[in-house]
């Protein structure tokens, strides 16, 4: 249908108004740029998340304050309840040893959120996550140590802290403070290793993002708060594969502890990932549907410069067809005219957009990820809308009759 | 069987009180091989015969049979293919694409015809070859004198080989040596066994028919053979028939064929042309 010809033909024609053709295609530029821009955005967000619970083993269950989500009669998850995110904790100590206790457990340790500000010997932070946990912690991290290592039960005792990367570089200035003293709420805690840097970020399901964390012992994080604790989750290794089972036995234990009052949730990994997953999947799709509407204007642009162009090439048309075009051919013509201009401008656009995903990346904490498939698709849509806003155009050049056209009305 | 068959045929243009007769039953036949030359005045109707006859438009009323079959009632894609294969158009104002180089623009009906690119170009080149334009292959229309872009625009018309070649004023624009030169070429696709239909203002360019048609007001009013190499009698004729009617045919655009007398015409003038292609186009606006 299409010859190599045409397309020759088309290329010339649209190189003989390049700027026209640039201001044309600009429309589908900025379409395609936002919306693969705004996607990559959503999906570096879920990698970012996922490689976050990657951190802890896919073996452990968290155990949440309040009664975070709905589920439907199935077990899945309906809705999540916004506000039982804001209330104080009603996770206790003894909680995490009833979990502790239960056959299917491994072990159970606490997050206990102390709090967000700590000192080093170059500079300070008011941004950390300052938890009490107790040693067993190391076996559930999924996350290699750098320097020093994990507290464990006969140094736990002492005012000892795990520091995540990023710490280290804030408040010592160096990868390896190990041996160090950093002073949170007035009290010196010996750093007693360092953790590898993960791909952490922003959002963090597990509440913590561990480039960030000071890891204490539990006691001495009591001591801190005079013994006030709040526990945000409580971390649950389970001993074997059936994680459903643990998951029920938690359930169990603490529904009976916490007299038949539902104020917690039992996750699994995946599940949180599911809950953040979903929710930055339709922020993102939303989004994205704003951004389609510069598309639609795009197109439409599209189909006004094909339509004067038309008008413009009335005689050209007469020529054509006296000299034995068909309507069918004129009509490819101009077929081939709108989309190659879509086409190109959603190259572009895939192009500009990967300069600001890089952009990104060096200037901000964001972690854009375009894949092949959003390429593919950003493709696809704007050929799509390159030959349906050109069909109208296409069509009048194609009907023309050839004596009108030749006589250029 | 005549090669083309014009029976009765009207054309009307407007609706109502605005309607004009472009075409008033006029009957024609043109046997294969003909050199016709058809002068009249401006809006005498002679183009739109042309362009039933070559199918960019269709008669009001009445029938064209091309090879005895209703070409004016086929489908516009079979138009289309008859234009492409059988009929080449050479036009006054030479309709080449600006945008295409002369090699390109000769190529083009073989691209509607669906040649590969390589064969087109050959094709094209060889064609420019007989009107002499070959060195010229990748220059554009506008960097070409207008005598050569109708040579080029001549070249298209032949390049499929059409066995009708309908020249509406081919030499309009061109000074008379380019007149000649393009002449010539008509001449001798004649010779080859080509029909060819000439709509021309000039009495001299007669020399080179053997049968002459004279319009008037969208009627047939004379059909003269004359042997090849001399000027039609009724050409002469009919200028000063329309000399005696003066002031009311000036305005009415017939002053177009006294620029045309041939004394002033072997001077060659070419202000002289464009002067009258402006009154034509007054003319005709006039009468609409």
């Amino acid at each position: 249908m299409f010859g190599s010809g045409d397309i020759k033909t088309a290329i010339a024609s649209l190189r003989a108004s390049r700027l026209r053709s640039l201001f044309t295609m600009l429309g589908i530029i900025i379409g395609v740029t936002s919306v693969v821009t705004i996607v990559s955005l959503g999906e570096g967000l879920k990698q970012q998340i996922g490689g976050q619970i990657k951190q802890l083993g896919s073996d452990v269950v968290s155990v949440r304050s309040g009664k975070l989500v709905s589920r439907g009669n199935s077990g899945d998850i309906n809705s999540v309840n916004l506000l039982a995110f804001l209330s104080t904790s009603t996770l206790t100590n003894d909680d995490v040893d009833t979990i502790a206790k239960l056959s299917s457990v491994q072990a159970a340790v606490p997050i206990n959120f102390v709090t967000s500000s700590a000192k080093g010997s170059a500079g300070s932070s008011d941004n950390l996550f300052v938890e009490g946990t107790t040693y067993q912690m190391a076996d559930l991290l999924h996350q290699k140590i750098e320097f020093g290592d994990f507290f464990d039960q006969d140094t736990s005792d002492n005012n000892v802290a795990v520091i995540g990367s990023s710490v280290a570089h804030q408040l010592f200035g160096e990868i390896n403070p190990v041996g160090q003293t950093v002073q949170i709420q007035g009290s010196d805690f010996i750093v007693h290793g360092v953790l590898a840097p993960t791909n952490g970020g922003l959002a963090s399901v597990a509440e913590t993002d561990f480039n960030s964390a000071v890891f204490i012992p539990q006691q001495a994080a009591l001591d801190l708060t005079k013994g006030k604790s709040n526990i945000l989750q409580i971390l649950v290794k389970s001993k074997s594969d059936h994680l459903d089972q643990t998951v029920q036995d938690v359930h169990t234990a603490l529904l009976k502890k916490h007299k038949s009052q539902e104020d917690f949730t039992v996750l699994k990994q995946t599940e949180l990932l599911n809950i953040a997953g979903g929710t930055v999947g339709s922020v993102t799709r939303f989004i994205s549907a704003i951004a389609a509407v510069s598309l639609l204007v795009g197109g439409v642009s599209i189909m006004d410069i094909m339509w004067v162009s038309v008008s413009e090439r009335t005689r050209e048309i007469g020529i054509r067809k006296a000299i034995g075009a068909t309507n069918r051919q004129i009509l490819n013509q101009f077929l081939i005219e709108g989309s190659l201009l879509s086409i190109v401008g959603g190259l572009i656009g895939i192009i500009v957009s990967l300069i600001i995903n890089g952009l990104l990346r060096l200037y901000t904490g964001l972690e854009p990820a375009i894949t092949v498939p959003i390429m593919i698709l950003a493709v696809v849509i704007s050929v799509a809308v390159g030959i349906i806003f050109s069909v109208a155009p296409a069509l009048k050049a194609a009907r023309k009759r050839p004596i009108d056209a030749l006589r250029g009305e | 069987m005549a090669l083309i068959e014009i029976k009765e045929v009207s054309k009307l243009f407007g609706f109502g009180d605005a309607a004009t007769l472009a075409l008033d039953e006029v009957s024609l036949a043109v046997e294969k091989g003909e050199f016709i030359a058809v002068m009249g005045p401006s809006g005498c109707g002679k183009s739109t015969l042309m362009n039933i006859i070559g199918t960019l438009d269709k008669p009001t009323y009445g029938s064209y049979l091309l090879d005895g079959r209703h070409a004016s009632r086929f489908k516009s894609t079979r138009q289309a293919r008859l234009r492409r294969d059988r009929i080449g158009f050479v036009f006054q104002s030479f309709n080449l694409l600006p945008r295409l180089n002369v090699l390109d623009n000769v190529a083009l009906p073989l691209a509607y015809r669906g040649a590969s690119t390589v064969r087109r170009r050959k094709q094209a080149s060889d064609m420019l070859e007989v009107v002499g334009l070959r060195e010229r292959e990748y220059f554009y229309p506008g960097q070409l004198s207008q005598g050569q872009v109708q040579r080029v625009a001549i070249a298209r018309a032949l390049i499929n080989k059409p066995s009708i070649i309908i020249a509406d004023e081919p030499t309009g624009n061109l000074d008379s040596i380019d007149s000649r030169v393009v002449m010539e070429l008509f001449s001798d696709i004649h010779r080859q066994g080509n029909t060819v239909l000439l709509v021309t203002h000039n009495p001299e360019l007669t020399r080179y028919a053997a049968r002459v048609i004279y319009m008037q007001d969208g009627r047939i009013i004379g059909d003269e053979r004359t042997q090849i190499g001399d000027i039609a009698k009724g050409a002469r004729v009919s200028h000063y028939r329309k000399h005696k009617k003066t002031d009311e045919d000036i305005v009415a655009g017939v002053s177009a064929l006294m620029g045309k007398i041939p004394a002033k015409e072997l001077q060659g003038q070419p202000k002289k042309t464009k002067s009258r292609g402006r009154k034509r186009a007054l003319s005709r606006k006039s009468k609409k």
